[in-house]
């Protein structure tokens, strides 16, 4: 495991994390809309649901815990965050 | 009070002792700790599961109980579409902030949004003016949160108003004052299990009383079609699906309450966790609520006009559907997104006051406050501010929900661009920040008051441009961050 050891480093690192998430969200509603009103005129149905309401409520929800999934096991790294919290 | 279900009372009463139970326990446990951290930030000790929990248990209001599955009634799937993007709030909030928060309010010995705030722009009257904003909007959204739980209380119990006040009202101001922070995230944790088994109990009782998923779907494809189009034959127009990215999605990142968690956990691998359980939290209770507020159609065979409207939808299927003996477990998750909700604020509320106004003040005049008097100052002020917003619920005031909304909004125009930019934009400044938080503040309070809109979009898109153009403004216009300042917030090898 990497050590960030100086303030500059793991500032750095909230930054690079903070931007991943970002760019996570503009994923996220790109998804959303294909999923959603990209498939709204399709006939597929699943559970007697159309395809754009399966995907578009469910899809996004599941598309979502994959996204937090990959930025907090992957993309994010543990760092210590300083200061005396024991009082 | 004499002509309510008593079998449905007795489970909100022993979960409201056992709210007040865990909050006299925190309290004992944590008498020897540093009073103001303990009691505003539970001591940053918070681990994954937690923290995951009393964001999202505050996030979810009873709104997202009672009105929001009542719409879903109403519109159909297209409801639980716009709903779903509230799955981003809580990897967002915690991905973007959840770090720099903690790291600065370490370095800072900060206890709240606004003690970053203040050390960000060095000003006071900055920092006065946010405290004055969390506590004016986050009033607004209490007054709804007891006014939706003591309505839905009454229908579903057939007790009184009044009774469902003081029963969860007052419980909620008693162990909030009593146990601060760290018994809001545990009392909170309890109550987003609790929302989310009664949303499982309550789909289960609508299934049965609807005769089934295939029985109740078969008739809503042939009766209801437009709960299947994603604009409801016009009643889900694209402005509403822009306005709600913004609203309960992208913009709730810099709501101060969600914002504090970021204070408030113990380490990194705490913060992961608890990004991963919140949206998997987040997304089954929104689906979830929302969904059986569709399949009520099976219970309710009217539209929600003919039960009163959309805010009765779930009161009436509960009734409908469930045994009157469980009614009382139903109606425990509503009303624990209720309590969760003003718990969460009303410690924000009373740490602006206390924190942010008189102790900054008292450190300034060199007057010296002993921690007995700090101690009886916080839980007084979190009894007092609960105790005025409890009294004006008691005559609730017309088209709450919107209060609650124009609360929200509010808050996210005030603070979005001064957290964000303030956070990570070397450039921003005193001044942009300043013409941020209270021109768009006004403005949006204006547009509001004035019912004025652009393209019929929520005013929170004016507000929210304006603050962004303000913040511009001023921070290329005024005077730059000082060198100790940009030091503490970017530092550089």
């Amino acid at each position: 495991m990497k050590k960030f050891n100086t303030d500059a480093e793991k500032f750095s690192l909230v930054r690079r994390e903070a931007i991943y998430t970002g760019l996570a969200l503009v994923g996220l509603i790109i998804f959303w809309l294909i999923a959603g009103f990209g498939t709204a005129s399709s006939e597929i149905k699943i559970f007697h649901l159309p395809l754009w309401a399966v995907l578009g409520t469910v899809g996004v929800w599941l598309v979502a815990i994959v996204i937090s999934a990959i930025l907090s096991k992957i993309l994010f790294k543990d760092a210590d965050l300083g200061g005396d919290d024991d009082d | 009070m004499t002509n309510g279900n008593l079998s449905a009372l007795l489970p909100l009463v022993i979960f409201m002792a056992f709210m007040v139970a865990i909050s006299i326990f925190v309290r004992h446990k944590q008498a020897e700790k540093n009073f103001v951290s303990n009691y505003f930030i539970g001591n940053r000790q918070l681990g994954g599961f937690v923290l995951a929990m009393t964001t999202v248990a505050t996030y979810s209001s009873v709104s997202s109980f009672v009105g929001g599955p009542g719409m879903a009634f109403q519109v159909g799937f297209g409801w639980i579409y716009m709903a779903v993007v509230q799955v981003t709030a809580i990897f967002l909030v915690l991905g973007i902030f959840g770090k720099r928060v903690a790291l600065l309010a370490r370095k800072l010995n900060a206890v709240t949004v606004v003690d970053i705030i203040r050390a960000r722009f060095q000003s006071d009257f900055l920092a006065a003016v946010a405290a004055f904003v969390i506590v004016l909007f986050f009033c607004g959204t209490m007054t709804a949160q007891f006014v939706g739980g003591a309505k839905l209380f009454s229908a579903v119990t057939g007790y009184s108003y009044e009774a469902g006040l003081i029963l969860f009202g007052l419980t909620v101001v008693i162990y909030t004052s009593i146990g601060g922070f760290r018994a809001v995230a545990l009392t909170d944790t309890c109550c987003a299990l609790i929302m989310m088994i009664g949303i499982v109990l309550l789909l289960n009782y609508v299934l049965k009383a609807g005769g089934g998923y295939e029985n109740i779907m078969t008739r809503l494809e042939i009766n209801n079609p437009e709960l299947f189009e994603p604009f409801s034959f016009g009643n889900m127009p694209w402005t509403i699906y822009f306005t709600q990215w913004l609203l309960v999605g992208i913009c709730t990142i810099a709501l101060p309450q969600s914002v504090v968690r970021g204070i408030s956990y113990k380490n990194t691998a705490g913060l992961h966790q608890a990004m991963l359980i919140g949206t998997v939290v987040v997304g089954f209770m929104n689906i979830g609520i929302n969904f059986t507020g569709i399949l009520a159609h099976g219970v309710l065979t009217g539209t929600a006009a003919d039960y009163g409207g959309v805010d009765n939808v779930i009161p009436t299927t509960i009734v409908r559907a469930m045994p009157p003996e469980l009614v009382g477990l139903a109606i425990i998750g509503p009303l624990a997104a209720s309590i969760s909700t003003i718990s969460g604020l009303l410690i924000v509320a009373s740490s602006s006051i206390i924190k942010d106004v008189y102790l900054h003040w008292a450190e300034k005049k060199n007057h010296a406050v002993t921690p007995a008097r700090v101690k009886f100052l916080s839980i007084s002020a979190t009894a007092i501010i609960g105790g005025a917003v409890f009294v004006i619920a008691l005559t609730p005031p017309s088209l709450i929900w919107l209060i609650n909304m124009f609360a929200f909004g509010g808050l996210e125009t005030a603070f979005f661009w001064t957290l964000l930019l303030g956070l990570f934009w070397k450039r921003a400044n005193k001044l942009g920040a300043m013409l941020s938080m209270t021109g768009d503040t006004i403005i949006y309070c204006a547009t509001q008051a004035a019912g004025f809109k652009i393209l019929n979009l929520h005013q929170i898109t004016i507000g929210i441009t304006c603050s962004l153009i303000f913040f511009l403004i001023g921070s290329y216009f005024g005077k730059k961050s000082d060198d100790a300042t940009l030091k503490i917030f970017f530092p550089t090898k």
